[in-house]
């Protein structure tokens, strides 16, 4: 069984994506063995009231019928956006989210802010995990009306470094880390407290392509299968879990990393 | 207190009341709502790896010891039955000294593993007559063509002139980096990519190309996260430029744009070292078996048979 833990519906502002609605994800699960996903809006990342694209995820699950049970939604929440503590309420308790995915880049804040402390310390408290990644599309292929952390540039991309500090301010909280595509590097005290951290890491980014290796640093229990969805192609996520050799990964890893790590930490 | 924080903490108290007060006229499906969900049937993603013959078109090897060793790891893993390796010529100013150096090392990597590795030689065309010459000796050496030129200068620059000229009458694809990105060699320059001022551009590429109908020129990685919608458009009516579909970026959907705008003859399966995203991008993409073969391998393979160093 596979669950992807990191696919989205919804639109690019400055390209078109295919793929990007619930019944065009599950034609794409279905031909590629995907029993459930992990899904929220990309709308909610433009909107400054994210709450609309929340509820147009509610609704298009709504109207999928028998197959909606194939997804796990996640809200998407701007923390320093009037109501975000209402619409958290109601994406959980009326809209069954299971889950909050933030963007600190696009939603101007820092990722020390007291907002986003305060949603983190939120989302601990009702079990449920905050996502984070380090970035949504290439920056070398960005719009000129997209934001400007751009690789190799004085305002690069993300690494671990600039998510951390979310971490290191609530290390009782359940994280997600997403489309895993630059350093992983810490310091060694920050490495430690990383590791004690309750994480899940997915395999759509660029950094996993040594999978074998970081399950030897990082331990069997913190990567799962993700896609990205449909911004990067469906495969290669899956393709780094199953061209693994015997010896990286035996049966039962395998299986954690297709499903089994992701059931454990949503609680599935 | 400062107007953010103003909005947070009215926003919290409005929450605090809110979980005292559960929603009301909640459509959600009940928790634990028995819903129809039948399993997908599985799919062998490895069995489907397996299933097409590979060139990796562009590959490169480095100065550390376990290279080229990890490289061919990574294709044997993949099922890639061929790389096309070079060492790019990353430094400046890119005299002969240096191109022969890691030309070398390019020489040495195919005589260890000559049923693995195919050779491309780097230049400088700064430096004419030892370009020149060293095409003569990385042919003689066994190599196949040029590998990934780079941004010394502009492929479309005169002093190229006399090393394509050469190429061409080798019969050999020129393959040379470029990069479509705001603020890198020529395009958009109000932003700032901090790259080399020489780097080729997909305007440069049609320029040259438009000069060499002749010649057959390789676009390198539409996948290093440049804009492939504005090079696959650009290229549309140059059928002698085909994209290699390298790089670390696998964005869904690109092979199938390219595939729309060049044509399924005009792509090259390619990694640049990002061997996951060069598979799954091909892999994934909404095409048929027989096209995946042909950019998998026929493709680059049909074109080398042309200048009579076909694999098969």
């Amino acid at each position: 069984m596979l669950i992807d833990i990191n696919a989205y519906v919804g639109h690019w502002p400055f390209m078109q994506l295919k793929y990007n609605n619930c019944t065009a994800l599950v034609e794409r699960m279905n031909k590629y063995g995907v029993e459930t996903s992990v899904i929220s809006n990309l709308n909610g990342i433009f909107y400054k009231n994210t709450q609309s694209a929340n509820r147009e995820l509610y609704e298009e699950l709504k109207a999928l019928g028998t197959q909606r049970k194939r997804f796990i939604p996640f809200a998407v929440i701007n923390p320093t956006y009037a109501g975000w503590q209402y619409d958290l309420e109601e994406c959980v308790k009326k809209f069954g989210m299971k889950g909050v995915r933030v963007y600190p880049k696009y939603h101007d804040y820092e990722i020390t802010d007291p907002a986003l402390i305060e949603l983190v310390k939120r989302t601990r408290d009702m079990n449920l995990p905050v996502a984070f990644n380090y970035k949504m599309v290439d920056s070398r292929q960005r719009s000129w009306m997209d934001i400007d952390y751009v690789a190799y540039t004085p305002k690069p991309e993300w690494t671990l470094k600039n998510i951390f500090p979310i971490i290191k301010a609530v290390p009782d909280a359940k994280y997600m880390i997403l489309n895993v595509t630059n350093s992983m590097q810490l310091d060694a005290a920050d490495a430690a407290l990383f590791k004690k951290a309750r994480v899940l890491m997915d395999t759509s980014g660029r950094t996993i392509n040594d999978l074998g290796s970081l399950l030897k640093t990082q331990g069997t229990e913190r990567f799962a299968f993700g896609t990205h969805a449909p911004i990067l192609d469906y495969l290669t996520g899956m393709l780094r879990i199953e061209s693994l050799r015997a010896e990286e990964a035996d049966a039962r890893v395998k299986e954690l990393l297709r499903s089994g790590n992701a059931t454990h930490f949503l609680g599935l | 207190m400062n107007r953010r924080n103003f909005v947070t903490r009215g926003a919290a108290g409005m929450a605090g009341m809110l979980l005292s007060s559960p929603l009301t006229g909640s459509a959600a499906p009940p928790p634990g709502e028995a819903a129809t969900r039948s399993a997908p049937p599985s799919f062998d993603l490895m069995k489907e790896v397996m299933k097409y013959r590979k060139i990796d078109v562009h590959a490169h090897i480095y100065w550390t010891d376990d290279s080229p060793e990890t490289q061919l790891d990574y294709g044997r893993r993949l099922g890639i039955e061929k790389q096309v390796i070079s060492r790019y010529l990353d430094v400046m100013p890119g005299t002969p000294e240096q191109f022969r150096k890691f030309n070398d090392l390019t020489i040495k990597a195919i005589k260890k593993y000559p049923g693995q590795l195919l050779g491309g030689f780097v230049l400088n065309p700064v430096y004419q007559k030892e370009s020149l010459e060293e095409i003569k000796r990385c042919t003689d050496a066994g190599m196949i063509g040029p590998g990934e030129l780079y941004y010394q200068v502009k492929i479309n620059d005169p002093k190229y002139f006399p090393i394509i000229e050469k190429l061409i009458d080798l019969k050999m694809i020129i393959h040379s980096h470029a990069e479509c990105q705001l603020g890198v060699g020529g395009y958009r320059m109000k932003y700032n990519g901090y790259k080399q001022p020489n780097t080729s551009i997909p305007e440069d590429f049609v320029d040259i190309a438009r000069r060499y109908p002749e010649g057959i020129f390789q676009y390198a990685h539409i996948g290093m996260g440049g804009d492939w919608e504005y090079e696959c458009k650009l290229f549309r009516e140059y059928p002698n430029i085909y994209v290699d579909t390298s790089g670390s970026n696998n964005a869904e959907n690109m092979i199938d744009f390219a595939v729309e705008h060049l044509g399924e003859d005009r792509l090259f399966f390619a990694s640049d070292n990002s061997y996951y995203q060069g598979v799954g991008r091909v892999l994934s993409a909404n095409l048929t078996d027989r096209q995946k073969q042909k950019i998998f391998f026929d493709n680059y393979n049909n074109l080398l048979k042309k200048g009579g160093r076909g694999v098969d």
